[in-house]
């Protein structure tokens, strides 16, 4: 028997790391930030997680990586805040279906009843031993771990699910 | 495995976090304690058989650094001497 899943390796994302201030970040970035802990608001297809006191990652389709370069300007940012492109240290992948959160509880000691991670939600914990970021999606979950790992966790997840 | 309260994130489970040692008293300036003084200062770590208050790192998670009181004889994370 097996998990009722489906499991993707996701294209590359363009990402980009805010440290700082709320206020002086979206004044400079002109997105609006989430408030609340560890969730997410997507605005016309980026995505704003909210990961950390005073700390907020983006992530948009590759497409869109150098437009937002250009639009946020990271070298040219006030000293109190850092703008990073991240884009490639990350491998993000995709587990969806009626099983997902028992595949994710296999490597993720996070509680992740819909009471206690509902939609909108998006933390770092660990995924099978790596520092990995969980996000709720409609039909799952999505994770993302160093490029370094991609690799190890790809097969950990076929070893899992198969 | 021990449910630490992080202040950013709520509960989460001890392999999310590393060990950041006790909270020790505040440094003496080394010219005005006695050799022992600054030598207890240095080398003694508090041990006490019950509350001991000490320092985590949410480094799998948020990144905070936070401070818990822990009785050494339960495992339990307890309330300190001044909390409300
Ligand atoms: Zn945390």
């Amino acid at each position: 028997m097996s998990y009722d899943v489906t499991t993707d390796r996701l294209p590359t994302f363009a990402i980009f790391d805010f440290k700082g201030t709320r206020k002086t970040l979206e004044k400079w970035t002109k997105f609006t930030l989430p408030d609340a802990p560890n969730r997410f608001i997507v605005n016309t297809g980026v995505i704003l997680c909210h990961i950390g006191p005073d700390h907020w990652l983006l992530r948009a389709p590759l497409d869109r990586e150098e437009t937002l370069e250009s639009q946020l300007k990271p070298t040219n940012a006030p000293a109190d805040i850092s703008i990073v492109r991240i884009s490639d240290t990350q491998t993000f992948f995709s587990i969806t279906g009626p099983n997902a959160a028992e595949v994710i509880s296999i490597g993720c000691p996070m509680d992740l009843h819909e009471t206690v991670f509902p939609q909108n939600s998006v933390s770092f914990s660990e995924f099978f031993t790596v520092k990995a970021l969980i996000m709720r999606i409609p039909l799952g979950f999505e994770v993302a771990v160093e490029q370094s790992y991609a690799n190890m966790i790809a097969d950990y997840l076929d070893r899992a699910t198969a | 495995m021990i449910n630490i309260p992080c202040p950013f994130c709520g509960p989460r489970n001890e392999s999310e976090f590393s060990f950041g040692g006790p909270v020790k008293p505040d440094r003496p300036d080394p010219n005005s304690v006695t050799d022992e003084q600054w030598v207890e200062y240095l080398t003694t770590v508090p041990n006490p058989l019950g509350a001991v208050q000490e320092r985590w790192w949410h480094v799998r998670g948020c990144g905070t650094w936070l401070t818990i009181w822990r009785d050494t004889r339960t495992h339990d994370i307890v309330k300190g001497p001044n909390d409300a």
